[in-house]
């Protein structure tokens, strides 16, 4: 039987992390990622943040990759957070960006299939160097330990092997938690269900459009009535030359009142403030004449398909800040859009491009994180050990995996060093480290000057659309002392006194909907937005069909029934009073998970997303 | 640690996967017009040779008779087994082969490459041509044992053998597979359902290794490129070419399309006689699909 070092189980920003961490320490340790390749599964939102706490110390991503800010592919510096009150065609913007930037270096706007593809590549020539690496296209099927505690790794895939130490990044469904208990799935209060699409505008159009240069961006946060009435809300962050549109409600809201999630994005891009922001020109084919021979009609059909292609690579490209070939780039599109028009008669008009279709759930920190997150030699980092940071429009996941991944790995080099891989010596030790980690603080507790600086950047909203429980509160919170009062006494009390309080329908929805309705701007749109219908989305992305599912229903409940709405894919129909499942179009979210037998497919199967 | 020493000989094909193949009047097909990629079978011969670079370890040579437009076609090669070496053979004069003429061009070929080859892969057949004859005339020139149909195989370094799988249809029979033995150097000619797969970590990760490597080397294949014409091979000018190519083209024709005719039948899904009808006729269907 083969033998490593450490198995780090799942391939995502917090898994590369570990690598990176065990390689940077000189210890042999390979990642087994089902995906076909590194970053084919992963998604995010997603802002990557850079934190400077005033208390304790971080891991930040450039500080793992000393390269990241010369050389990484991430999209955009958000250097404007704006939150956006909405009721129809009214918003209320207020500006956030001081919340934002927050005790932060920097929150870049990011798409993780390329930003994990890049994280692999600073990975890949060190850990070779100790016997380690990345294995894509393998599932882990079972962890167990034999008779004499030697931990052996069983994939779908290949070969068993052994190893001395297991490092769980298998993400917000993580399956090495269920099959070894050392956590219970979680549950619907403690999980919000994102969905996005990724629209493509050219990088110009993003700048002129938002008001930023090439290497800035922005961030807008939506709450009120495009929430159809539930916990969470919409954003749109800019990347180069794409958006990342987005809603994220909490499941249990869902659960209370289902909504197809296709709908509640549907909601969001049909928002007029939104429809401004994603339009773009776009061409219009003529239908083919029907009659003409099919030779003829084939013929068109591929002549159009191929000058649209070249259209919208050629103006991409013009309308980038990466060329210095403007004129020529010019006579060469208007050339372009001239033989279209001439010889094809294709009409020009406006729309948006939507290209990437996707769901994930997200833990939610201050309700789920493990509060010992190791098992045996095991330990959960990121997401699998619910780890996130989730506190009003402050959202934080990316961060928290990467240093929580590198405490992983000091816990397992300093295991290694001693061969004292005993639940005393690693386990307790990496959970302390975890115990001190700024981030866990920020999920335990309110941070009393952050809530300052969130308040301040609210000061100036009217008081009258508040709502009488939260107007007297919000005066008290505006004094200084008695905020530091009130603060201390919540934190001694318990933070999850508070949850809903401080996410209820009131904040998410009648607020900002009063708040829009009394004070808010009329935003109008000069087009409607011709939406993808839901097969239009599934057809979009690719998939290696696996014949066998990874899902199986346990029984016909309740919560099944409402999966029938809430799975992003539609996965589930109703036949004769029972809940059936089509795997195929599957997004691999998880939403199914908490009453199914859930796994993520086998190594290469399953959906690949482009941008993530 | 000594390394096989392995040859791959690949064709430039007609991308029919495009679906913009265009004839020429008398239903040659006009290489001009038409875009060409590295043929699918020589992508699978090119696989081939990747395992055993990975499972044993080995110096891959990639050799290809044609104009400079194949250099895709290497480059693809290259990629796929992350090749050491690329040879294009290419000279006016070789212009018209049939399969021998071309075989003994490949032969020359694979004899200029650095040391005494241990196997030489082909693919099963051109998917323009579609003789097959190439690598068994190939072999046959070279002297080695020529093993075709081959799905599978492993290497003895100590004994020098390999073992291989071979999948034969024989008319009337249902599909065998056979597994025979035979001493180093052999020509395989691999079979289209050919698939490999490592079964360890340890091999994955230098599966992965190579892959890197084949990348980084496809991106800079010209470094690796080296052209021949007939001279600098040694090649015998009535051996080569048109010259050198008994085969004389008597006739092409279109495949004929069979008339395809449809009858419907409306059937109601509550009366069971229908569905008794509908089961039956599938039933033969189903039985008429299976390959015999």
């Amino acid at each position: 039987m083969e033998k490593y070092d450490v198995a780090i189980i799942g391939g995502g920003s917090s898994g590369l992390a570990a690598l990176k961490q065990l390689s940077n320490l000189g210890k042999q340790a390979i990642i087994l990622e089902a995906g076909s390749k590194i970053g084919s599964k992963n998604i995010s939102g997603g802002i990557l943040y850079s934190k400077k706490p005033k208390k304790g110390k971080v891991t930040n991503v450039e500080d793992l990759y000393e390269n990241f800010l010369d050389d990484s592919p991430f999209e955009r510096k958000i250097t404007k957070y704006i939150l956006h009150s909405t009721s129809k065609d009214k918003v209320y913007s207020m500006d956030l960006t001081a919340s934002h930037e927050y005790q932060s270096n920097f929150g870049y706007s990011v798409l993780m299939n390329k930003l994990n593809s890049w994280f692999a590549k600073q990975s890949v020539d060190i850990s070779q160097k100790f016997g380690g690496g990345i294995i894509p296209r393998v599932h882990v099927r079972s962890i167990t330990w034999n008779n004499e505690g030697r931990t052996i790794i069983q994939t779908d895939e290949i070969d068993e092997f052994e190893v001395k130490a297991v490092i769980a990044a298998d993400g917000v469904n993580s399956e090495v938690a269920e099959m070894v208990g050392a956590r219970s799935k979680f549950t619907s209060m403690q999980l919000y269900q994102g969905v996005k699409v990724i629209v493509r505008i050219p990088e110009k159009i993003i700048n002129e459009r938002f008001g930023v240069n090439s290497d800035e961006g922005a961030a807008h946060l939506f709450a009120g009535d495009i929430t159809l009435n539930h916990i969470g809300g919409g954003f749109l962050y800019t990347n180069r030359d794409t958006l990342s549109i987005g809603v994220v409600y909490h499941f249990n809201s869902l659960l209370k009142n289902p909504v197809e999630p296709h709908t509640l994005i549907d909601t969001l891009l049909k928002n007029s403030m939104v429809s401004e922001f994603i339009k773009d020109e776009i061409p219009i084919q003529k239908e083919i004449d029907k009659n003409l021979p099919q030779e003829e009609q084939l013929r068109i059909r591929f002549g159009v398909a191929k000058l649209i292609k070249s259209w919208n690579d050629t103006r991409r490209n013009y309308l980038s800040s990466t060329h210095d070939n403007t004129d020529e780039l010019k006579s060469k599109l208007s050339f372009i859009q001239d033989q279209m028009v001439t010889k094809y008669g294709v009409t020009f008009g406006t729309d948006y491009v939507e290209s990437e279709y996707s769901a994930k759930l997200i833990p939610d920190g201050k309700r789920c994180r493990m509060k010992k997150p190791f098992f045996k030699n095991i330990l959960f980092v990121g997401d699998a050990a619910g780890r996130g940071i989730f506190v009003g429009p402050r959202i934080e996941g990316l961060n928290v995996g990467i240093d929580d991944a590198v405490r992983a790995a000091n816990a397992v080099a300093r295991a290694i060093d001693k061969n004292d891989f005993s639940q005393r010596y690693l386990g307790e030790y990496y959970s302390q480290l975890i115990d001190e980690s700024p981030y866990t603080t920020d999920m335990n507790q309110i941070d009393k000057d952050y809530l300052k600086i969130f308040l301040d950047a609210t000061k100036n909203v009217p008081k009258d659309s508040i709502g009488k429980r939260y107007g007297p509160i919000l005066k008290l919170m505006s004094n200084d002392t008695l905020r530091g009062i009130a603060v201390k006494f919540v934190n001694i009390l318990g933070y999850d006194k508070i949850f809903s309080m401080i996410e209820s329908e009131d904040t998410y929805v009648k607020i900002p909907i009063q708040l829009a309705e009394k004070h808010g701007k009329i935003v109008s749109s000069s087009y409607s937005p011709n939406i993808l219908s839901l097969a239009e989305r599934i057809e979009k992305l690719n998939y290696t069909e696996d014949h066998v599912s990874h899902i199986i229903i346990l029984k016909d409940s309740e919560f099944m029934k409402k999966m029938i709405v809430l799975c992003p894919a539609k996965c589930f129909t109703e036949e004769g009073g029972k809940t059936i499942l089509q795997h195929e179009g599957c997004l691999e979210c998880g939403t199914c998970s908490h009453e199914t037998e859930w796994r993520h497919p086998r190594g290469e199967k399953g959906v690949h997303y482009q941008y993530g | 640690m000594t390394l096989l020493n392995i040859a791959v000989v690949v064709k430039l094909e007609p991308d029919f996967s495009e679906g913009s193949i265009s004839y020429n009047p008398d239903g040659t097909l006009n290489r001009s017009q038409t875009k060409s990629t590295l043929g699918p079978h020589s992508k699978i011969a090119a696989q081939a040779a990747f395992y055993a670079k990975v499972k044993y370890g080995a110096k891959i040579s990639i050799g290809t008779m044609s104009g400079h437009i194949a250099n895709s076609a290497l480059q693809m090669a290259m990629e796929t087994c992350d090749a050491e070496v690329l040879h294009l053979y290419n000279d006016k004069i070789f212009a018209g082969a049939d399969t021998i003429g071309t075989a003994e061009v490949l032969k020359k070929g694979i004899e200029k490459m650095d040391g005494k080859m241990d196997i030489v892969f082909s693919g099963h057949r051109a998917t323009d041509g579609e003789t097959g004859q190439t690598g068994p005339q190939i072999a046959w020139k070279l002297g080695f044992t020529f093993l075709g149909n081959v799905i599978s195989y492993d290497i003895n370094l100590e004994k020098r053998t390999v073992t291989a799988k071979r999948l034969l249809s024989l008319r009337g029979i249902s599909d065998l597979i056979q597994e025979i033995e035979a001493p180093l150097p052999v020509f395989i000619a691999i079979d289209p359902s050919y698939k490999y797969y490592f079964s360890t970590a340890s091999l994955r990760l230098t599966a992965e290794k190579y892959q890197r490597e084949a990348h980084e080397r496809a991106n800079n294949y010209k470094d690796r490129l080296q052209t021949f014409d007939s001279e600098e091979l040694g090649a015998d000018k009535t051996l080569v070419g048109l010259v050198g190519s008994p085969t004389i083209v008597y006739d092409v024709q279109r495949v004929p399309q069979g008339k395809v005719i449809r009858h419907a039948e409306i059937l109601d899904g509550s009366n069971p006689e229908h569905i008794r009808k509908t089961v039956t006729a599938m039933r033969e269907a189903l039985n008429a699909m299976v390959i015999k």
